[in-house]
């Protein structure tokens, strides 16, 4: 008896074993060449520039403005007492809690001002005290009054809104007196 | 009698078909996040650190300034004079109105150069600065 065999039919598949190498390879050149820094920093909006003749004094009382003066020594004075950098937040806190419910013509100006020769760094660390006391303040604000943690709260929300109106980072960089003539 | 092993009826390899398309989706995830290098940096420089700090949400707002611990200013792609900054930064901000100055200063500069940069970019009415830093742990 014969038996009919089917002639197998040879398979016709490409090859795709290699596919996930030549992936790879190129997942390999993304993943060493991407740079996933994320830029951090102290932000700050500079004052518009003005020529000097046109520059107008604008009083501002005692109380509401803390003047930060950093020579180049290291040495702070904060409304002509003289304290060290690390203290800078501590003594800055307490007036800024102080301005939370007053109108906005009313809230603290901190004002920075430093020598020529000030060291950079000294400046940046100045500098983030005092971001650092507001920043106290505003989660202190959030957990008291509106009962969640700063960090939680969205950036287009009525609360964060609230809290910007509220306690606003108003700092104010005074040019060194060389500038100024 | 035969004696036959026992042997499960499954094939035994491992599918490898999806593991293209599983690399694939990695390989897009990085080619879209990825931001290539556009500059030299020509100034050496290690940032301060601080503690208080934000992130700026959008890169392609950031344009940055660099000064070196020899004094060098460098903006874009080459090093540049003070005076040539503020010529330099308006047509920047004019291309891009809300522009993010990131200054890139090393942190044993002299105040000095950072105020006659401040005071360019016064002029040249690039107001939102930032002071490039890492965080302090």
């Amino acid at each position: 008896m014969i038996t009919l065999k089917k002639k197998k039919l040879p398979d016709a598949e490409i090859p795709t074993s290699s596919m996930a190498d030549i992936s790879f390879l190129l997942l390999l050149f993304f993943l060493v060449s991407t740079v996933i820094d994320v830029d951090t920093g102290i932000g700050l909006t500079l004052p518009e520039y003005t020529p000097a003749e046109q520059q107008e004094l604008v009083p501002i009382s005692k109380d509401r403005l803390a003047a930060v003066l950093i020579n180049e020594n290291g040495d702070v004075l904060l409304n002509n007492e003289i304290i060290a950098i690390p203290q800078i937040s501590k003594t800055l806190k307490p007036r800024i809690e102080s301005k939370v419910d007053q109108p906005a013509n009313k809230k603290l100006v901190v004002s920075v001002k430093t020598d020529r020769k000030t060291d950079y760094n000294l400046y940046i660390q100045a500098l983030d005290q005092i971001k650092d006391a507001y920043f106290q303040v505003r989660s202190e604000y959030a957990l008291n009054r509106l009962g969640k943690r700063f960090v939680d709260i969205d950036e287009r929300s009525e609360e964060m809104k609230e809290i910007r109106e509220k306690i606003p980072i108003t700092i104010s960089i005074a040019e060194p007196e060389a500038i100024k003539k | 009698m035969k004696f036959e092993k026992k042997r499960a009826s499954t094939k035994q390899n491992i599918p490898t078909a999806s593991l293209p398309d599983i690399v694939f989706m990695l390989l897009l995830f990085f080619m879209v996040t990825t931001t290539l290098r556009e500059v030299d940096v020509l100034v050496s420089f290690r940032l301060p650190e601080a503690k208080a700090i934000e992130k700026i949400e959008n890169k392609r707002l950031v344009s940055y300034i660099w000064v070196g611990q020899d004094g060098r200013i460098q903006v874009n792609d080459s090093l540049t004079q003070l005076n040539e900054i503020q010529k330099i930064m308006y047509a920047k901000r004019v291309a891009l109105p809300n522009v993010i100055v990131s200054l890139r200063i090393d942190k044993s500069s002299q105040m000095g150069v950072v105020t006659d940069i401040q005071q360019e970019l016064r002029k040249a009415s690039c107001l939102r600065i930032n002071y490039s830093t890492l965080l302090k742990i």
